[in-house]
């Protein structure tokens, strides 16, 4: 029994060692600079295959050292550059830009990583005589996974006396404290922003290679590793090397304790210590309480160079356009445009969703496919189970997703900044593990098959045996849906506006400009913020129904992490704070993915780049277009927006 | 110019609106007040000098609500407010005005004291209405800012942007948006701080006719302003009372001088 | 009006009926349009082009056995166009999956609408495979799927999908029976927790129930699905060693491989039979190197089989690709044959005739005589079971033949599949 147990710590701890190692560098990055570094994981990943490349032609024995010094410097090199060039154009901005960022660079990096080498898991050779097996009371322990432990526990203390004994560590430290004060210092604190981004990743790549050769190495091994270690960060406080340390040993432990003892907790119990911390503890475990939350610049988009008039002429001519689009089947495209164009629409709803609280009250959600994947269950569940009304199904989703969206609000709001996107983040993991295991949500395969009829009570019609003829054009099945889409999404955006424009719309403005300022006016900001976030939810569960109705099914992958990454990137494309922002950004992510992925398999090299390119360049998103371009533009005369014929400034003197 | 305040005057009733009683605040091994035992009376103009680091702002803090306080007691207007949220003190009457930068800078004159005045006029909407109607439909709340609006003289500019203000107009669009809060006190927290002479005055003016009814607290560095202003003084050192008086008194108060004028007035 | 019980109408029929109508007004129709077929098709004469629709995860997790699959597929589409047996060209377009089911939907959505595709073949893992299983019935074109899950050809399945990948109860067979015969039947298991490894334990834990009254289930332990730590596990299986007489393990991919790996560094093989469902995979022997050696494993295929023209396929897959073919470059290679047969002898390219004709039709394959059985559109492949031993050279384990089972013996009751077909 106590062998058992001494088993289970020395497993526990040298998986701990990798993650202490991963957050670490990650925990530094964001203490100092603010970057919430997505790309962390896909450095660590290339620390190993510059490993494997290194170890190749020199051998599993010195070959293996040898890669254990050069690769995590080639990868602390890049780190050196990622910071120069892409993340130190965006200081002084709000974190969510480096959400935007650091996602492209997880495109753009990962996708190297198939370009260059083989996908699928390889091994990594590891020197002969780590692979012996050692007794240590009693257990038989594989002698690698000791130099794991020694190796990286060296490499931890290193790290530790660096910070400790060394000026760059005063500086580091004293910067995750509080930048603003180093500054006063008269110390140029961003000359040594590089320097530890470049640390940070060396790190990484030290993990990748170590835990490389425990398990194997494979092109995915970032992203599955990078949310444990953000929440190894978050608990161990943000910028807390301590923190680091302790959180990743801890997490490592009790995660091999439990797989042992109540191995159904496994999955989920990052995510409730993470949340229970976040609740007890809003700084984590060694986070310091007077963290210079400055947050940063917010860059909402503007309606820019056109006024009001124009603009809702504009809007009712995209929808008129957007009405036509299933009459153009058959002679100007094929039908699968009709299919593209309902997924934008409803991608384009959950867009909009989560801008009305991420832009107008600066909540950034990282957890909101959870309200998708709510809505898109509870459609399947309430079509294949109780009653196949669309209405009915619909209705439960809204109702399902806003109660659950309170629920999380209940509990989260009352943290802020990214410990909010951390703790919704938190929220949607363990929707995402629940429903990969229940009985009723068909485990990891999902819930196939579920149909409906528009009607109630068994009144009502199948949208595949009803047709309107419109001349000699007839619209049916798809096509129809393509109509409750967009009617869904106008009367989203409509419902959304209007709520912009009252007492409750402007409190939520007032709380974007200054939440302390409309504290000081008497409003509990917090319940103004819950009552958004059920909005948004109740939105963004409308999004998922209606996906679910659309295709009859929902699987464990709507609810991940990834999807709520991908809603955020198109608010940010589209223009976050503008409500119609959102729905471009929808537009434009699958129209340029649509396009691309016929072009390229390297498409997500592709996008990542323009990910990268628009969050440094373009950062108020596509709406911001035309504002930019007028500089570019004044000596003409003509408008510099997409004229309509009904813009009296149409043609100019041409 | 030793100015005659109308304050004096109307310092009948004598009940204290605000009293704190024995108010510590510490931040870790800092005690920032040291239990500082304030009253002030209704409809008194009273300011608060001290220097840095003294505890002017922390107390600011302790009484809007801003920090917990680590012991004491705070009452207003005889209730004790001591645990009570920020928002909910606005709404007993303590308003507070911030550093002009603090205005809603993107949204428009008008909409800035109209949010002021919501969230006093909140009797004025359903639960539902709140969500659904548009703001332009309240009559007693909108009124209520363009009464306000021109008052403070920004009716001409209510539409602009409140960022795109000259500097004194956001002052004057500062001041409004506390007096859309339906105070019975203000907090004001170095108003002047950073304006030429003229201004000062414009801005001293403008309080003067606006805030009539009100109860004013304030913290200046200005003490010539101080003294010319004030109905009593209370003078802060390393977060406790030093002295408490008229101008005249402080002026001759002996640890003051020592303390702190001293150094203060060249 | 039509009520809760209406049936799915049939879309594609049903657009064409009323693009050929053209009437005017709001019409209450409910699936009695009549059989609309042909509207569009060209008939059946000549040079018909048959379009293809291949989607596969060509990025994401699943991507290497994508590509192999894709390899196969191409091969098998080169050869018939080459071909004068078949007096039609097949042309395909291919797509990217994301191993996401709405990803493949919405390719399959382009491939049927945009490009006129009547075929389908690919997606590997069970949901996204599921997902299109369903798009293939609402649209009428016929599917060759290539995953492995049980339900795929079980309770999910239909008239247009047919499967030659061989079936997770088609393997669970050879490795019940082999393991009951050689090892024992006080069994421990080691799954992954989700669809593919809760499948495994049920089918391999019902054969063995029915082959020996004293099975038993000695224990059990379960890793999250893409868990990369393993020792917690191997150390509760390495303690009940002494009263199990194998461990059968229900993972594949990279779980598998790096269970196997850490296994083997913890010396797991010897002190009880690893028996696992897809060791034999190359990219698993692959990830797992000499982790492999010694392990045991149901095999769905090997290169080195002599059974019916798989040697000739093997030579062509090595002259076009420069690598030996594995599991799921055969399945994409012989679903293309096998349809393509179907459609010679159907005499036309309708999918809705060639559905039926496919059904039951015999026909020679890789291995050997084969058919889509009626009952469940399940290919009769025959399986063995395997053991992965060192190589004379290299690091990655070779696959030797144990034992085989026909095909006949290897497939699951029609009446127990869960399809009603």
């Amino acid at each position: 029994m106590l062998g058992g147990l001494i088993q289970q710590l020395l497993d526990g701890l040298t998986i701990g060692v990798v993650y202490v190692l991963l957050a670490a560098g990650l925990s530094v990055i964001f203490g100092v600079m603010h970057v919430i570094n997505f790309a962390h994981g896909e450095l660590f990943a290339l620390g190993a295959y510059f490993a494997l490349a290194l170890i190749g032609p020199l051998g599993g024995g010195t070959g293996f050292f040898v890669a254990l010094l050069v690769a995590p410097l080639l990868v602390g090199v890049i780190g050196v550059l990622i910071e120069r060039f892409t993340v130190r154009p965006l200081y002084g901005r709000n974190p969510l830009y480096h959400i935007l960022l650091t996602f492209g660079l997880v495109l753009v990096i990962n996708d190297l990583i198939y370009v260059g080498w083989e996908p699928g898991s390889v091994s990594m050779p590891i020197p002969e005589f780590l692979r012996a097996t050692v007794d240590v009371l009693g257990a038989s322990y594989a002698l690698y996974n000791l130099f794991i432990i020694a190796f990286g526990g060296a490499m931890a203390f290193g790290v530790w006396a660096l910070l400790e004994y060394t000026k760059f560590g005063l500086i580091v430290r004293a910067g995750s404290q509080d930048r603003q004060m180093v500054r006063n210092l008269g110390i140029d604190i961003d000359r040594y922003y590089s320097l530890v981004f470049g640390m940070g990743a060396a790190l990484a790549a030290v993990a990748g290679i170590v835990l490389g050769g425990y398990q194997t190495v494979s092109p995915e091994m970032g992203t599955s590793i990078i949310i444990p270690a953000f929440v190894i960060v978050v608990l161990g406080g943000l910028g807390s090397f301590k923190g680091a340390v302790v959180a990743g040993l801890l997490v490592g432990i009790i995660q091999t304790v439990l797989r042992t003892h109540v191995p159904i907790l496994e999955g989920l119990v990052i995510f409730l210590l993470m949340i229970g911390i976040l609740l007890i503890r809003p700084q984590g475990l060694f986070g310091s309480e007077a963290h210079d939350d400055d947050g940063g610049e917010l860059l909402t988009g503007t309606g820019g160079v056109l006024d009001s008039q124009t603009r809702t002429r504009l809007a009712i001519a995209m929808v008129g356009l957007l009405a036509l689009v299933p009459l153009g089947v058959g002679t100007l495209y094929s039908p699968y445009v009709v299919s593209l164009v309902i997924e934008i629409l409803i991608w384009g709803l959950f867009a909009l969703s989560l801008d009305f609280v991420m832009g107008y009250t600066g909540l950034v959600s990282l957890g909101h496919a959870l309200f998708y994947g709510t809505g898109a269950y509870a459609v399947a569940i309430v079509l294949l189970n109780v009653s196949q009304s669309a209405f009915v199904a619909i209705a439960l989703a809204v109702l399902v997703s806003a109660g659950i969206a309170w629920f999380v609000g209940f509990l989260s709001i009352r943290v802020s900044g990214v410990y909010f996107a951390m703790i919704t983040l938190g929220f949607a993991e363990l929707f995402y593990n629940v429903v990969s295991r229940l009985e009723i949500t068909n485990g990891s395969d999902g819930l196939f098959g579920a149909s409906a009829y528009y009607g109630v009570a068994g009144v009502g019609v199948d949208l595949d045996s009803i047709a309107i003829f419109l001349g000699s054009v007839a619209l049916t099945g798809q096509m129809l849906f393509y109509y409750v889409a967009l009617a869904a999404l106008l009367g989203a955006f409509l419902l959304t506006r209007r709520m912009l424009q009252s007492p409750f719309g402007s409190v939520l403005k007032s709380i974007r400009e200054n939440e302390q300022r409309a504290t000081f006016l008497g409003y509990e900001t917090t319940v103004y913020k819950r009552r958004a976030f059920v909005v948004s939810g109740a939105l963004a569960g409308l999004a998922g129904g209606l996906f679910t109705l659309n295709t009859g099914y929902a699987t464990p992958s709507f609810a991940h992490w990834l999807h709520s990454g991908e809603v955020i990137v198109m608010v940010i494309l589209g223009g976050m704070g503008t409500l119609y922002g959102p729905i471009l950004g929808s537009f434009v992510f699958f129209g340029l993915e649509d396009v691309l992925t016929d072009f390229t398999a390297r498409w997500r090299l592709v996008l990542g780049t323009v990910f990268v390119l628009f969050v440094i360049f373009l950062p108020q998103g596509l709406v911001s277009l035309p504002s930019q371009l007028v500089p570019y533009l004044s000596g003409g005369s003509s408008p510099e927006t997409e004229p309509t014929p009904e813009d009296p400034g149409f043609g100019g003197d041409g | 110019m030793a100015v005659e305040t109308p304050r004096q005057e109307r310092d009948a009733d004598g009940d204290a609106i605000l009293r704190t009683d024995g108010l510590v605040k510490q931040f870790g091994q800092f005690t920032a007040t040291d239990r500082v035992d304030l009253e002030v009376e209704r409809g008194e103009f009273r300011s608060i000098i001290g220097p840095n680091g003294a505890g002017k702002t922390t107390l600011f803090n302790l009484i809007s609500g801003a920090l917990p306080v680590t012991d004491g007691s705070i009452y207003f207007a005889g209730e004790e407010i001591t645990d009570l949220s920020p928002p909910e003190r606005v709404r007993r009457g303590i308003g507070r005005s911030f550093q002009i930068s603090n205005v809603f800078g993107g949204l428009s004159v008008r909409e800035n004291v109209r949010l002021a005045s919501q969230a006093v006029h909140d009797d004025e909407y359903t639960f539902l209405e709140s969500l659904f109607k548009p703001t332009d439909r309240y009559e007693t709340m909108n009124a209520d800012a363009e009464r306000i609006l021109e008052q403070i003289g920004l009716a001409d500019v209510a539409d602009e942007q409140a960022e795109a203000l000259a500097y004194g107009d956001r002052r004057r669009l500062e001041i409004g948006v506390v007096l859309a809060t339906d105070p019975d006190l203000v907090l004001f927290d170095e108003p002047t701080a950073g304006m030429s002479v003229e201004e000062t005055q414009a801005t001293i003016d403008l309080i003067e006719e606006v805030l009539v009814d009100q109860t004013l607290l304030l913290i200046e560095h200005d003490i010539e302003l101080v003294m010319n202003l004030s109905d009593r003084i209370t003078v802060l050192n390393r977060g406790d009372i030093l002295a408490e008086g008229t101008p005249e008194e402080i002026a001759e108060n002996q640890d003051v001088q020592d303390a702190y004028l001293g150094g203060m007035i060249e | 009006m039509i009520s809760d019980s209406e049936s799915h109408g049939s879309r594609r029929q049903f657009i064409k009926a009323i693009s050929a109508g053209g009437a005017v007004g709001l019409t209450g129709l409910a699936g009695c349009i009549g059989d609309a077929d042909d509207v569009n098709d060209n008939g059946s004469g000549g040079s018909d082009t048959v379009q293809y629709g291949v989607i596969e995860p060509l990025s994401g997790s699943f991507s290497d056995l994508g590509e192999e699959r894709l390899q196969g597929t191409e091969l098998a589409i080169q050869q018939i166009n080459e071909s004068d047996e078949y007096d039609f060209e097949i042309d395909y377009e291919t797509y990217d999956s994301q191993s996401n089911a709405s990803t493949a939907t919405q390719k399959a959505t382009e491939a049927v609408q945009s490009e006129g595709a009547q075929y389908l073949t690919g997606c590997i893992s069970s949901s996204v495979a599921i997902a299109v299983n369903d798009f293939a019935r609402d649209n009428q074109v016929v599917y060759t799927p290539g995953a492995a899950a049980v339900s795929v050809t079980g309770e999910n399945c239909n008239d247009y999908v047919f499967r030659f990948e061989t079936s997770t109860a088609q393997i669970a067979e050879v490795m019940a029976q082999w393991t009951a015969d050689e090892l024992g039947d006080q069994i421990f298991y080691h799954i992954a927790d989700y669809a593919y490894g809760d499948s495994v334990k049920a089918e391999v834990e019902s054969r063995l129930s029915s082959i020996s009254d004293s099975y038993d289930e000695v224990g059990t332990t379960k890793s999250e699905f893409g868990s990369t730590d393993f020792e917690t596990f191997i150390s509760q299986i390495s303690s009940a060693s002494d009263e199990a007489d194998a461990v059968v393990v229900g993972m594949t991919g990279a779980d598998l491989a790096i269970f196997l790996s850490q296994a083997a560094r913890r010396g797991l093989g010897e002190e009880i039979p690893i028996v696992t469902t897809t060791a034999s995979f190359q990219p698993v022997l692959q990830g797992a190197a000499e982790g492999a050696y010694g392990v045991y494993s149901g095999v769905r295929y090997v290169p080195s089989l002599e059974t019916g023209d798989n040697q000739t396929f093997v030579e062509a897959y090595q002259d076009e690709y420069d690598a030996m073919p594995d599991n799921f470059s055969r399945v994409g290679y012989e679903s293309i044959r096998m349809v393509a047969r179907g459609i010679k002898e159907a005499g036309t390219t309708d999918p809705t005739a060639v559905k039926d004709t496919l059904a039951g039709l015999e026909q020679e394959t890789i291995f050997g005589s084969n058919r889509f059985r009626e009952c469940d559109h399940q290919a009769t492949n025959p399986v063995w079971m395997g053991e992965c031993v060192e190589p004379d050279s290299g690091e990655v384990a070779d696959v030797e033949l144990l034992t085989e089972l026909g095909g006949e013996e290897a497939a699951p009751d029609c009446e127990t599949t869960g399809c009603e077909l």
